[in-house]
């Protein structure tokens, strides 16, 4: 942390994106296993079996989860005597792009200005480093350290994710049951499931976003609090199931990071059905 | 059971399969998405689609990108892609690989056509290892979104809508 090495950086962020992008946690692959063992739908059984076969045969070869690489989402945590430079920033943005073309990420960047960018009428950029990452959420740690986490978050979630207001009426059931409906609508139109519903709740759009991306940088399979067990048993029941072909597992797990609140009668809701394969996570010191 | 396919998909095939059967699926695939399907669309219905140089008698269309990261599905109920169910059934495509629940209107023209819909899970890992060769058969300018040609071995799917029926209801 003390002796910032440019290129050691630049290799280990590489490393660090290409393991979240072919590789599953040791908890996701328990998740996993406990699903198979409890999934009484034959069908369910075997997609579950499939993709943690999937897993097991991208950890291998280093390659891809799935052919929709993602966009790199970066968590940076800083210690109380960490210093982060603009240097180390563009090592980091180096080693994204790096670790990108290593994988190899699917090259999606669409290239040209606004509005080219929107419509898709400037071509795709054939570099798999097209793909730049989203803004870095800095937060602060305890620990006396620099860490990076590198989420990759693929299309289909964000197509079926949302981000509203909530009335919570000063029942937090009343906040509980609209995620729970919100869920179960984007479980059911998102095709790679079983999912994690990634949910954050704070004060506005942005800070609900971040709570959300937070909770899968922090979530644990193994460790579920009990509105977050009431949730994913209360989506299950609805019978969706892995790739909606019904079954008990349409819902691994819920992670959840409620944020600071303001005094009034909504709270700003963001929830992510997260694929599959997601949080495709991978985290490094620098 | 798990029931093996082989392109180019007869109608005595589609006649045996069933919503929920486990299948595999062999031999050379077309793989399209968004960007290219609507042309192949307009293709078949102006009567230009030979020029492609495939025929499209008993053929897969696998909706997914082919990229240097690998194939695997997209969402088949996207504008672009559902809508083309219909009219490339009717030229001849048998079966349409994808994820994710159709609409009746869809699944009823698969049934007109004699045509199926199955669902394969995004393993793209797993995928690779099944792919032997692949091609650019049309619209290259579509970089990875231009209709491309596989050769696979035994890829797993299970059909999600035939006869009029659907896993989904």
């Amino acid at each position: 942390m003390t002796n910032f090495d440019y290129d050691k950086t630049v290799a280990l962020v590489a490393d660090t994106l290409v393991r979240a992008g072919s590789t599953f946690k040791e908890d996701k692959k328990e998740a996993y296993r406990r699903a198979i063992a409890a999934e009484r739908n034959e069908k369910a059984k075997w997609v579950l079996e499939t993709v943690l076969e999937n897993a097991e045969a991208a950890e291998k070869n280093r390659s891809p989860l799935c052919d929709d690489t993602g966009i790199p989402h970066l968590v940076l945590e800083v210690g109380p005597d960490a210093a982060v430079s603009g240097r180390m920033l563009a090592a980091i943005r180096q080693g994204v792009a790096e670790g990108l073309r290593k994988l190899p990420g699917r090259p999606m960047g669409i290239m040209g200005d606004d509005s080219h960018r929107i419509d898709q009428s400037g071509g795709l950029d054939p570099d798999s480093a097209g793909v730049l990452p989203a803004p870095i959420l800095v937060r602060e740690t305890e620990e006396n350290v620099i860490r990076l986490h590198i989420l990759m978050f693929g299309g289909g979630p964000a197509i079926r994710g949302r981000t509203y207001r909530v009335f919570h009426r000063h029942n937090t059931q009343m906040v509980l049951d609209e995620i729970v409906n919100w869920s179960r609508q984007m479980v059911s139109e998102l095709g790679c499931s079983p999912c994690t519903l990634a949910v954050g709740i704070g004060r506005s759009h942005f800070e609900a976003a971040s709570m959300m991306l937070q909770a899968q940088v922090d979530g644990d399979f193994n460790v579920q609090s009990e509105m977050e067990a009431e949730i994913t048993r209360r989506v299950n029941e609805a019978d969706v199931g892995p790739l909606g072909l019904h079954g008990d597992t349409s819902v691994l797990a819920t992670f959840m990071k409620v944020g600071p609140q303001r005094a009034s009668g909504v709270r700003i809701v963001c929830v992510r059905p997260a694929c599959c394969f997601e949080p495709r996570i991978a985290s490094v010191e620098l | 059971m798990v029931k093996e396919l082989t392109t180019p998909i007869t109608k005595e095939d589609i006649e045996g399969l069933q919503v929920g059967d486990t299948v595999t699926i062999s031999g050379p695939i077309l793989c399209g998405r968004d960007a290219v399907l609507p042309k192949v669309v307009k293709m078949a219905e102006n009567g230009t689609v030979d020029e492609l140089g495939v025929s499209l008698e008993g053929q897969v269309v696998f909706h997914t990108a082919v990229s240097p990261a690998g194939v695997g599905p997209t969402s088949s109920n996207k504008l672009e892609i559902e809508s083309s169910i219909g009219p490339l059934s009717k030229a001849g495509i048998r079966l349409h690989l994808g994820k994710g629940a159709l609409h009746k209107e869809t699944i009823e023209a698969l049934d007109t056509y004699g045509s199926v819909y199955a669902v394969i899970p995004p393993v793209t890992a797993l995928l690779g290892e099944k792919t032997l060769e692949q091609k650019t058969v049309a619209f290259p300018e579509e970089g990875m979104e231009a209709l491309h040609m596989l050769m696979v071995d035994r890829y797993p799917a299970i059909i999600a809508a035939a006869h009029g029926r659907s896993i989904y209801d």
